[in-house]
């Protein structure tokens, strides 16, 4: 077993992991955070798109061994004060939830985008969300989300 | 749960190349793990210990070096690191391009440079690029440090030269002469992340006007062909060199993601893009 300490959504936590659990597995079932999902398990579909020092991957593909001393964001930490986020309210506005399992990895690859790069063209927002699969929307929904958030918000990040 | 192994952080080159020697052959060098803890929950491998090498400083570098500017990459560099990196761009623009293409921006923020060619896959879009350019792999283990040209240090399908107990500790490219021009193609199912049906890069160097090229994904390796003599020769008669050689070069077999016959039929057209994308504007 490892003893990691890491800050996940602002806060320090100290957790013990066995050295075959994944990121996933750790957020969802020992830090019962349920809102990232599980999908392919394989990094092929981005469900469990998490932000891990800033940067979208997929927590299926992580060790939670590894993450010693990191910063983890989740999509709970985008809910301050019970306000969703201009981008979750976005989502909902746009019609770009449906089933709503993607969504959550959806939004964490669309905030990453929005950390690094504040005004994303249209291609750079389709490339962003390239590793987060989508059986209802069709996408287009979710791309006009992304984009009116980039519109309203511009130099606030999307907050 | 992902089966059964441990894992250790390893903090220097000489405690990795030790945790991997003691536990021998069922040890794994640990990167990004997006090859190899897919492989372990697929079944396909059971190492026994992970030894981790991301937290060791000198296997993240990118650097150019000396006064030839060759660069030096670190095998735990991530792919996007390497895709962002300015000087790279520059210079290997093939290779910028190639890691690009490999899987989505998630993925790539873990993926390695390191886990990519050591994976030794004949798919691998790295190689080609790099095998064109020169890349050296130095190898590091108990013994100190060995010297392997990239082309051959793939030994078959998923088989490198590295003995147990060994990594690979950097990546060396050399200079890359002001003026060398570098394409990477790769011929895929769908416009998106998939791998290659067949992927490609070349180098046709200003100073000698010598073409050198690589195909992926139709031997077991990937292959190194060349170098064509370009100067005084018509694009159509280097074109037709370069498919020639590849044709002969290549033994292709069907898989998941395209048949034998299509890759034949395929290689000569993307060749032919090749050279028709190397030699634009003039040697």
């Amino acid at each position: 077993m490892h003893t990691i300490t890491f800050r996940i959504n602002g806060e320090r936590r100290t957790e013990t992991v066995s050295p075959t659990a994944t990121l996933l597995e750790m957020i969802r079932d020992q830090l019962h955070l349920t809102g990232t999902k599980e999908g392919c398990g394989i990094g092929e579909c981005g469900a469990c798109t998490v932000l891990l020092d800033g940067a979208p991957v997929t927590a299926c593909l992580v060790l939670a061994a590894e993450i010693d001393g990191c910063e983890v964001r989740t999509i709970e930490s985008e809910v301050v004060d019970g306000q969703l986020s201009l981008l979750q309210q976005a989502f909902i506005d746009a019609g770009a939830v449906q089933c709503g399992f993607c969504t959550p990895g959806m939004i964490m690859s669309a905030r990453g985008l929005l950390l690094r790069n504040p005004h994303p063209t249209d291609e750079e927002i389709i490339e962003a969300i390239a590793g987060n699969l989508c059986r209802c929307t069709g996408y287009q929904a979710i791309l006009d989300a992304i984009r009116s958030v980039v519109a309203e918000a511009g130099s606030r990040g999307g907050r | 749960m992902l089966g059964q192994f441990e894992y250790a952080r390893a903090v220097s080159l000489e405690e990795a190349c030790r945790l991997l020697r003691d536990e021998g052959e069922a040890a794994r060098a640990f990167a990004g793990g997006t090859d190899l803890l897919v492989e372990i929950r697929n079944g396909v491998r059971s190492p026994s210990l992970l030894v981790d090498i991301k937290p060791i400083e000198a296997l993240s570098i990118l650097e150019t070096n000396g006064r030839d500017r060759a660069l030096r990459v670190g095998p735990a560099v991530t792919l996007n690191r390497l895709a962002e990196n300015a000087d790279l761009r520059d210079r290997l623009p093939a290779l910028a391009d190639a890691a690009l293409s490999i899987a989505t921006y998630q993925l790539r923020n873990r993926a390695t440079l390191g886990g990519n060619l050591c994976n030794a896959s004949p798919a691998s879009d790295s190689i080609p690029p790099l095998i064109v350019a020169g890349a050296i792999m130095e190898i590091t283990g108990a013994d100190g440090t060995r010297e392997v040209p990239l082309d051959c240090f793939c030994t078959g399908v998923k088989k490198t030269c590295l003995e147990t107990g060994e990594i690979v500790s950097a990546v060396r490219i050399p200079t890359v002469a002001e003026g060398t021009k570098t394409v990477f193609l790769k011929q895929q199912r769908i416009k998106g992340h998939d791998l290659a049906v067949a992927n490609l890069a070349g180098a046709l160097s200003p100073i000698d006007g010598l073409l050198k090229f690589s195909i992926g994904s139709c031997t077991p390796t990937p292959l190194l062909l060349g170098p064509i003599e370009t100067r005084g020769h018509s694009v159509d008669a280097i074109s037709e060199e370069a498919v020639r050689l590849a044709a002969e070069s290549i033994s292709p077999i069907s898989d998941v993601r395209a048949s034998a016959e299509y890759r034949q039929a395929v290689v000569p057209a993307l060749v032919c893009r090749l050279v028709h994308g190397l030699m634009k504007g003039g040697a």
